[in-house]
């Protein structure tokens, strides 16, 4: 009896699961399945679950309706810009946080935490007149600048470097390396699972972003992907909902597909901001 | 972060102590590590905030900088004078509140649920999280096509199921719903996952001892797991409130703050009063609003945060 | 500009390079590509120059984006001193912020589309070139009707470019099947009398609606002007809605819609008019207002036959125009604005306008155009496009004062109240008047 209640259970309990799921993952299905669909068939209702035909045709018109090509690579090259700067600024700050003691250390360190809080959309419209002073507005390193220093990655990489044992450190200060070369050589390389895991939640986080290219792009030649694809809205004679799930496919379906396979390093990139 | 108290000090001058002249260089090493740090958090953090509170002082607009003039605290008696700003505030804490209350509760709800070993419990943990790595961009294009009033996907089950299609985005009392929807579905994935980190990281020999005292799961879950999870509990609910603060995204793409004002939120306000109606004074003094309460967030994190760091 | 000026000079170091490598290029496509402006004087040309680059701004979409960008085109390839770097910035308003905030960065483009309500506060904030000296009297080939919104404090700043008015779209097949006149009503009263007649209800559910229109600005403008009003006073200081005219619109629109003929289409601003268009290319609603511009896509996606009217009359017939007009940037230098001048001058003109009027349903901005052999004979085969520029008779230039985009919004906010039965008309303006002239005095 005991036995039938436990499987009974355990089969509600699977419905349950496949439920919640469903109720995330679907949408993203969703998104696929309108992208194949034709412009009548969208407007139907009610829908059809599965596209009457496959129309390759929704991705061609959306990769053409701008300079595709161009957003990718901007995306990349903000989004690694970012990472690159990110890295070169936050690993001295970390390793000068971790491993001296200096008056004023506290204090350094309590503001970076500040602007850790402070998210960028609070201060856009100031560091927007800021960039027009310098010249800056619209180009790609009005993207990457204010970003150049990540408060969360001095955070992580503080600690992954206090983790150190004290004896490697005196062990390659006795062979006489200098500081520069420790952090570089020794610090860094014990630290790349911080690394790797601050890599990728720096990278799909400026990857996404809408806000910022928004306020501060006003040519193709700078704009992100995001940027493009919300362009896509724009249309006479109502919204080519094939169309436009056409192209975030462009914009989501990397992301997925790289969470697919490196699900735990992601996940705990993001979730380790709570420690 | 407690672990900084703990952590050794090494100090960097320790090993050239024989030499009888105070290296200098040595000494500044620590200064010159962290400067390009402190340069870019000056230059795009706390300038800006300086600036912005400057500029809050003043009648000025992006269309000609040059033309400023000084109003003191004119512009934040006007904002709060102005009906409608305080329905944007009121809107910001109406979706603050909800967002963030509901989306807690929620998943700490799953998290009790899915954190277990099982791999089936993995496969939800990852489909849960998913749409947090996805851009808002797109979650908001794909929830407004979703939440299409006659052809959406929503409106349809609905249908199905016999009941009464939705208003959704259209609506002024059922758009500030949907827009809470989206944001919950997005983010609770993340919370989920962070309360099940956290649960991990409580010792299971405090767990085993309340076993050993046949406790029932509710004594355990209240005496046990909730007071553990409370440095958690507090770190989500100052991490969501800010981002909640700052939505813009979906309010740009899904609504544009409609209808009749009833989406129109903080940075939304701020956006529109700065770059479409040409009032940097209010969009300035708004923005400085928006910042006392980060900052009052901020301060209470940080003061919560050091008891924690003093009471372990 | 600094880029292009280097691979310039790279060219012309290389003289023999000149024709087959800098002719290829995209930029300098012009066999007379040689050195120029004050930093180059090695070269011997001094009636050519270098090309002029011009940064030219728009604002509209899909196939009409498509077509602006394929004019761009031709006029670079026809013009070898100037080359035009066109780029799309979204809607009318997002452009507006767009051109709002590169201005004060300095990243300003040299021309722009500029929305016509929008022309006074642009110029005003002196952002914007007079172009009186430029037009010298050549403002005069433009259609009178077209330069109302073109003109702030007695000076020319704006010339018509992507120009429209409300019309009243027309599914005639289901005129005919409802028994009702094809060429659509003539008035309010008709109006109502035609959506009652094409609505058809299944159950509770309304399959069929008559009559659909966003409830924006725009059409609430036209039926304050079919109604005798204005919506700001002369000296254009005061509100002018608070009268029978301002209320009227209301009040009708909120009889149909209690009516259940009248279906007022979800969604904010311009995703309100997506949905309008859709439901009347999906026949889901017989008649629905909205700009000349939509003709030719809904044209081309109507599976019905589409016919357009004048805007039905309340006490006279009346629509403001709209669109955008094309300005000049006042910070470009002299050069850049010669050449605007010349590419403004060229995007609106005659041989230009009608193909762009035929390709979009936008109307055609100059008089010679109207009466030109070839626009008649598109008439002809397409009285459709003639109806905007006949209704021109009886519009309009929209209302305009500094702050008109942030005043418009406030206007829609407390009459979209009212539509959603949030406030009775009466409350509904008398808000939208008190709020309004708060903004009015600042």
């Amino acid at each position: 009896m005991l036995q039938v209640g436990r499987t009974a259970w355990k089969t509600v309990e699977w419905v349950l699961l496949a439920a919640v799921g469903l109720v995330f993952v679907f949408p993203f299905l969703w998104m696929f399945l309108t992208a194949f669909k034709t412009m009548p068939e969208v407007y139907q209702f009610p829908p059809t679950w599965w596209p009457e035909s496959w129309q390759f045709e929704n991705f061609r018109i959306a990769w053409s309706s701008g300079p595709f090509v161009t957003y990718v690579m901007n995306s990349i090259l903000v989004a690694g810009g970012i990472l690159i700067l990110q890295f070169l600024i936050a690993v001295p700050a970390a390793y000068a946080f971790a491993r001296y003691r200096f008056p004023g250390r506290n204090l350094l360190f309590g503001l970076s935490l500040i602007a850790l809080m402070i998210p960028s959309q609070v201060i856009f419209l100031p560091v927007y007149v800021e960039m027009s002073h310098w010249g800056l507005v619209n180009t790609l390193w009005s993207l990457i600048l204010p970003f150049g220093a990540s408060a969360f990655g001095i955070f992580l990489l503080r600690q992954a470097f206090m983790q150190v044992p004290d004896e490697v450190i005196e062990a390659a200060r006795l062979d006489s390396a200098s500081e520069w070369k420790i952090m570089w050589t020794i610090m860094v390389p014990m630290a790349k699972p911080v690394l790797v895991t601050f890599g990728l939640f720096s990278f799909i986080y400026h990857w996404n972003d809408y806000f910022w290219p928004l306020i501060m792009t006003n040519s193709d030649s700078v704009r992100t992907l995001p940027i493009g694809i919300s362009m896509l809205k724009a249309a006479e004679g109502g919204k080519q909902w094939n169309v436009i799930m056409a192209g975030n496919m462009i914009l989501v379906l990397p992301i997925l597909v790289v969470f697919f396979f490196a699900q735990r390093h992601i996940i705990s990139a993001f979730v380790y901001q709570s420690k | 972060m407690h672990k900084a108290v703990a952590a050794p000090e090494l100090s960097g001058t320790s090993n050239q102590a024989a030499e009888v002249p105070i290296d200098w260089m040595e000494r500044l090493r620590p200064y010159l590590y962290v400067a390009p740090a402190m340069l870019f958090f000056a230059l795009f953090f706390f300038f800006p905030i300086g600036y912005v509170i400057y500029l809050s002082f003043f009648d000025w607009s992006l269309l000609n900088l040059e033309e400023m003039e000084w109003v003191g605290l004119g512009n934040f008696t006007a904002l709060m004078a102005e009906e409608d700003f305080w329905q944007v505030l009121g809107n910001t804490l109406i979706y603050t509140v909800v967002t963030v209350g509901l989306g807690i509760l929620l998943s700490f709800m799953l998290a009790l649920w899915l954190n277990r070993k099982a791999k089936v419990y993995g496969i939800v943990q990852a489909a849960v999280f998913s749409p947090h790595i996805v851009s808002l961009v797109s979650i908001a294009m794909l929830w407004m096509w979703l939440m299409d009033p006659q052809y959406g996907l929503l409106n349809a089950i609905l249908e199905m199921v016999g009941l009464p299609g939705y208003s959704w985005l259209s609506d002024t009392k059922s758009a500030m719903v949907s827009l809470i929807l989206v944001s919950i579905w997005k983010g609770v994935g993340y919370n989920t996952l962070v309360f099940i980190a956290g649960m991990q990281s409580i010792p299971k020999d405090i767990y085993e001892a309340a076993d050993l005292d046949h406790s029932p799961w509710w004594r355990t879950l209240t005496r046990i797991t909730i007071p553990m999870l409370s440095p958690t509990m507090f770190f989500l609910l100052v991490i969501n409130t800010v981002s909640s603060f700052q939505v813009f995204d979906t309010i740009y793409i899904m609504t544009q703050g409609g209808p009749v004002n009833s989406t129109n939120m903080l940075v939304f306000y701020i956006y529109e009063q700065g770059m479409d109606f040409y009032n940097g004074g209010a969009a300035s003094a708004a923005s400085v609003i928006l910042l006392a309460m980060v900052g009052f967030l901020t301060w209470l994190h940080f003061r919560l945060m050091e008891k924690r760091v003093h009471y372990r | 500009m600094k880029k292009l000026q280097v691979s310039m000079l790279a060219c012309v170091l290389s003289v023999t390079a000149v024709l087959a490598g800098c002719g290829s290029s995209k930029e300098a496509a012009g066999t007379n590509t040689q050195s120029g402006g004050s930093t180059a004087p090695q070269g011997q040309t001094a009636s050519a120059g270098k090309p002029v680059e011009i940064d030219f701004w728009y604002a509209l979409g899909g196939k009409n984006g498509e077509y602006i960008e394929k004019m761009v085109k031709d006029f670079n390839a026809s013009h070898k001193d100037i080359v035009v770097k066109p780029a799309y910035q979204g809607s009318y308003y997002e452009n507006h912020s767009k051109v709002l905030a590169s201005v004060s960065a300095g990243n300003q483009p040299d021309v722009t589309m500029v929305e016509v309500g929008s022309i006074g506060a642009f110029a005003d904030a002196k952002v914007l070139e007079d172009l009186g000296p430029y037009a010298n009297g050549a403002e005069k080939k433009y259609i009178p009707g077209l330069l109302g919104n073109s003109y702030w404090k007695d000076k020319l700043y704006a010339i018509p470019f992507n120009r429209s008015t409300p019309l009243l779209y027309l599914n005639r097949d289901m005129l005919k099947a409802a028994g009702l006149d094809p060429n659509g009503p003539k008035t309010w009263e008709e109006l109502r009398q035609f959506s009652q007649a094409m609505t058809k209800k299944e159950g509770d559910k309304t399959a069929t609606y008559g009559f659909s229109t966003p409830i924006d600005i725009w059409f609430y403008e036209a039926l304050v002007f079919q109604s005798g009003g204005k919506i700001l006073t002369d000296d254009n200081k005061e509100l002018a809605i608070n009268t029978e005219a301002g209320k009227a619109p209301l009040e009708f629109w909120t009889g149909m819609l209690k009516e259940g003929v009248m279906k007022a289409p979800p969604g904010e601003k311009y995703n309100a008019w997506d949905v309008a268009k859709q439901d009347f290319l999906n026949q889901q609603v017989g008649m629905i207002f909205t700009s000349t511009g939509d003709l030719r896509s809904l044209k081309e996606n109507a599976k019905f036959d589409l016919g357009t009217a004048f805007l039905p009359a309340n006490k006279n017939f009346g629509a403001p125009t709209g669109g955008a007009n094309l300005v000049m940037l006042a910070k470009s230098s002299d050069e850049e604005k010669k050449a605007s001048w010349e590419f403004m001058q060229w995007m609106t003109d005659t041989k230009q306008t009608i193909p762009f009027s035929l390709e979009s349903g936008y109307m055609p901005v100059t008089t010679e155009a109207v009466e030109s052999e070839d626009m008649k004979k598109a008439y002809e085969k397409e009285p459709n496009f003639q109806v905007a520029v006949k209704q021109l008779e009886y519009a309009s230039p929209r209302p305009m004062v500094p702050g008109y985009k942030e005043l418009q919004e406030v206007i829609m906010t407390e009459i979209q109240r009212a539509v959603l039965g949030q406030a009775s008309v009466d409350e509904a303006i008398q808000k939208a008047t008190e709020k309004g002239q708060k903004l009015l005095k600042k």
